[in-house]
């Protein structure tokens, strides 16, 4: 009898774990296709890419083409330039890390102390929206304010009987410019994670410290700071792993490629972009991901580790 | 476990080798049912014009019963363009030239089939057409596209708001003045309007405005067509072309040009900008008609009419060179006919007779008002320019159905003419130095072709930074092939 029971639990879970597992399959097809299969697009990087036309794409890369070595990284290096490149690359992606935290996290701890249902979802409406706008736009949207003859800013300088400024031949502007509205569009989308992390956690731990006499920076401190760990560590590990990559349309688009303003708005993406304008070279593109994905995947894991010997549970693998 | 990893790898193989059959066999065109053949042909449009596909069914049914070709025309922009030859993907023709999908290139690749032969016995319409522009075509001795007949040299003049300069100012437009000679216009019209900008400018600059330099490398280095002798100079080394930037600047203090022009992606919406610019040839209407303006406009011709490899490979299509002879054979009749088939050529260049355009009295084109709106290609996308009927923008205002004669002959009379011999530097020699180069030349471009910026400030800069990238290395390589193709040029006997 016992024996029976055990075996019909056993049935029902594995039907159960079969439902779940059919579950993940379009997150599986989907990573297969899009992340899995392209990887063999690593051997771009390592070739000198000259198809046949009429030859299928494996042919063309794994027999008509010959391989370079390092060479299609050359270009990269060439350049005078890069070391800023790479400064600037890291400089803001530094910063977008401590900032994607300490923003997103403080609006969340803010708004779940808000009771009032209706205020709450409008702040948080207000705050994921510009997450779905696109860099173009607000382009756009930028140039209105800051144009030199026709932009609002500079009507309003005017009024207050102050010097015009030439903003899109102001490089000084421009770093404030561009973290603040990177920080604009990312930390609402952001701050609902932490938000569903917060709200997670069991009330009566809040009335058990309020009992105790904790304020509420001692709640914050003591109560959700520690059970936001796990979640703050994750999406700084993952953004670890992103530290060479930046947002191309933040930094090409919104400054309309100012030629004035390249000194801090040329990040790795852009000098690619700009690199190969000229040529369609796969070649050197892939090469150029390669390094990015590289040192990105280098990093994560050593951030990983860090995390692991600091706090066990928070690490990711 | 195992099983199901294995499995997993089967169905991922699987896949993958569906993605590489389909890669292979996509956009294969075959023969139609009734035995015609069907062409995949890619031109160059940045825009599909609305009524496309009933134009190409007309053409198609024209050329099956003369030729027994019908043509799938798709039109696409650079990038895709790019895509197409950099990914190897199949077409039958597709368009190439010097300005985008480079056709020295990819001649060079062995990506274009060898026409040498071919156009001689199958197509000898074709091949006495073309004429001497076939040394556009040539490379090492062989052809490998057909040139496209269409203003073969670039002449870059201003488009003046007539009514206007002449009318309001009484000042007088010249046919021909220099560059520098446009700043009294700019002036006057500054003066009238203080708070607008007369000169039209946006981040591409001012359109064609270092033609009257040989192009080698993008806009950086050159070689000029005048000199005692040839030389591959960088952008700072070309004193003309600096003496513009300056200008440029110049005009930008004076206020001639807006502020952000650096920032400002087109103009083209601001109908009251007074000067702009054109490239184009002598006795060309389209920039001339007053209902797209407002005004009447005036052209002044200030630097041109160069000639060179470049210049003459404006438009081309190349066969790809997977095809069959068959194939090859029915892709070169196709031009054939659109170079010598005046009825036919005008179906796609300017749609339906009747509904898109009608024939006026000196066998001119109009285009009726769906046809502006529904069938817009720009003649040199979709063959022989020279070949269609010239086009009248209104009835009181005849094009000449001569000039094209009178642009060619113009050319042999005053065309100044490249002495390079057709050399064309291969870029993959030395494709990472290139690479870095534009990423420099990029970063300060913008700006100098705005006036945005001082050219006595930021030339420097650049210089200071290409050298450290390797142009010199470059450039030592340019002048030791442009000396080898010199001491070694083969010519073809076009006659």
């Amino acid at each position: 009898m016992p024996k029976k029971t055990h075996s019909s639990l056993s049935r029902m879970s594995r039907k159960e774990n079969r439902q779940l597992t059919l579950m993940t399959l379009p997150t599986v097809i989907w990573y297969a296709l899009f992340c899995y299969l392209p990887l063999f697009g690593i051997f771009f990087a390592f070739k000198d890419f000259t198809p046949v036309p009429g030859d299928s794409l494996f042919e063309n890369l794994f027999v008509n083409s010959p391989w370079v070595g390092l060479r299609n990284f050359s270009y990269l290096f060439r350049n005078p330039q890069y070391v800023d490149v790479l400064v600037n690359t890291l400089i803001y992606n530094v910063i977008f890390l401590i900032a994607g935290i300490v923003i997103p996290v403080s609006l969340a701890i803010l708004l779940a102390e808000v009771h009032q249902k209706k205020f709450t979802g409008f702040v948080q409406m207000a705050l994921v929206l510009p997450y779905f706008i696109s860099w173009v736009i607000v382009g756009y949207c930028i140039y209105g304010m800051l144009a030199t003859d026709v932009g609002q800013i500079n009507g309003l300088l005017k009024m207050l009987g102050a010097d015009p400024v030439q903003w899109y031949q102001s490089p000084e502007y421009w770093r404030g410019i561009l973290i603040s509205l990177g920080i604009w569009k990312t930390s609402g989308y952001t701050m609902v994670i932490y938000l569903c992390s917060v709200n997670a956690i069991d009330r009566s731990l809040y009335e058990a410290a309020a009992l105790d006499g904790a304020n509420f920076f001692q709640r914050v401190r003591h109560v959700t700071l520690p059970h936001l760990r796990t979640t703050i560590a994750t999406l700084f590990i993952l953004g670890v792993g992103s530290i060479l990559n930046s947002d191309f349309g933040l930094f090409y688009q919104v400054p309309m490629d100012s030629g004035s303003l390249q000194t801090v708005t040329q990040t790795l993406d852009v000098y690619v972009y700009k690199s190969l304008m000229l040529q369609a070279n796969f070649s050197f593109s892939s090469a150029a991901a390669f390094l990015q994905s590289g040192v990105g995947c280098i990093l994560l894991v050593i951030a990983n580790v860090i995390t692991k010997k600091i706090d066990r549970d928070s690490a990711l693998v | 476990m195992k099983r199901s990893l294995k499995k997993a790898f089967a169905a991922f193989s699987a896949l993958a080798l569906m993605m590489s059959a389909t890669a292979a066999f996509s956009g294969c065109a075959g023969n139609n049912d009734d035995g015609t053949i069907r062409l995949r042909w890619v031109s160059y449009c940045t825009a599909v014009p609305a009524d496309m596909k009933e134009v190409i069914a007309a053409a198609n049914k024209y050329s099956a019963e003369k030729i027994g070709v019908t043509v799938d025309l798709e039109v696409q922009p650079t990038e895709m363009l790019n895509l197409i030859m950099a990914s190897g993907e199949y077409y039958d023709m597709i368009y190439t030239c010097e300005w985008l999908n480079n056709y020295d290139t990819n001649a060079a690749k062995g990506l274009y089939y060898d026409i040498t032969d071919l156009v001689k016995t199958e197509t000898p319409a074709l091949y006495q057409t073309i004429g001497d522009y076939w040394e556009a075509a040539e490379l090492n001795g062989r052809l490998y596209g057909i040139p496209t007949l269409k203003d073969m040299g670039t002449e870059m003049m201003y488009r003046l708001n007539s009514d206007y300069f002449e009318g309001e100012k009484g000042m007088e437009i010249p046919e021909f003045m220099k560059f520098e000679d446009i700043e009294p216009y700019l002036a006057a019209y500054k003066a009238d309007y203080p708070y607008k900008y007369p000169l039209a400018m946006d981040k591409s600059g001012v359109p064609g405005m270092t033609n009257f330099l040989e192009r080698v490398i993008g806009t950086f280095i050159f070689i000029p067509y005048d000199g005692d002798k040839l030389q591959v100079m960088p952008l700072w080394e070309c004193s003309d072309l600096v003496d513009r930037y300056r200008l440029l600047h110049k005009w930008y203090k004076l206020g001639y040009i807006e502020p952000d022009a650096s920032a400002v992606e087109s103009t083209a919406s601001n109908k009251d900008i007074p000067v702009r610019y054109g490239v184009a040839w002598r006795g060309y209407q389209g920039y001339s008609n007053p209902d797209t303006w407002g005004f009447n406009v005036k052209t002044s011709i200030y630097d041109g009419p160069y000639i060179s490899r470049a210049t003459e490979q404006g438009a081309m299509t190349a066969i790809c060179a997977a095809c069959t002879e068959e194939k090859a054979k029915a892709a070169l009749k196709y031009i054939e006919l659109l170079n010598t088939d005046r009825k036919f050529r005008d179906i796609l260049a300017y749609g339906i007779e009747g509904k898109h355009f009608n024939y006026l009295e000196n066998g001119s084109v109009m285009r009726t008002k769906t046809g502006n709106d529904r069938y817009v290609l720009a003649l040199y996308q979709t063959g022989s320019v020279v070949n269609a009927s010239v086009e009248s923008v209104s009835r009181s205002f005849l094009a000449d159905p001569d000039q094209w004669e009178k642009v060619y002959s113009g050319y042999k009379e005053y065309g100044i003419r490249s002495r390079t011999d057709g050399f064309v530097y291969d870029q993959k020699r030395k494709e990472d130095i290139i690479a870095a180069l534009s990423a420099i030349y990029q970063n300060y471009a913008t700006d100098l072709r705005t006036g945005t910026s001082d050219p006595d400030v930021v030339i420097p800069k650049m210089k200071a930074e290409m050298e450290a990238a390797g142009i010199n290395e470059l450039l030592a390589d340019i002048r030791q092939c442009l000396d080898e193709h010199l001491a070694s040029s083969v010519d073809i006997d076009f006659s």
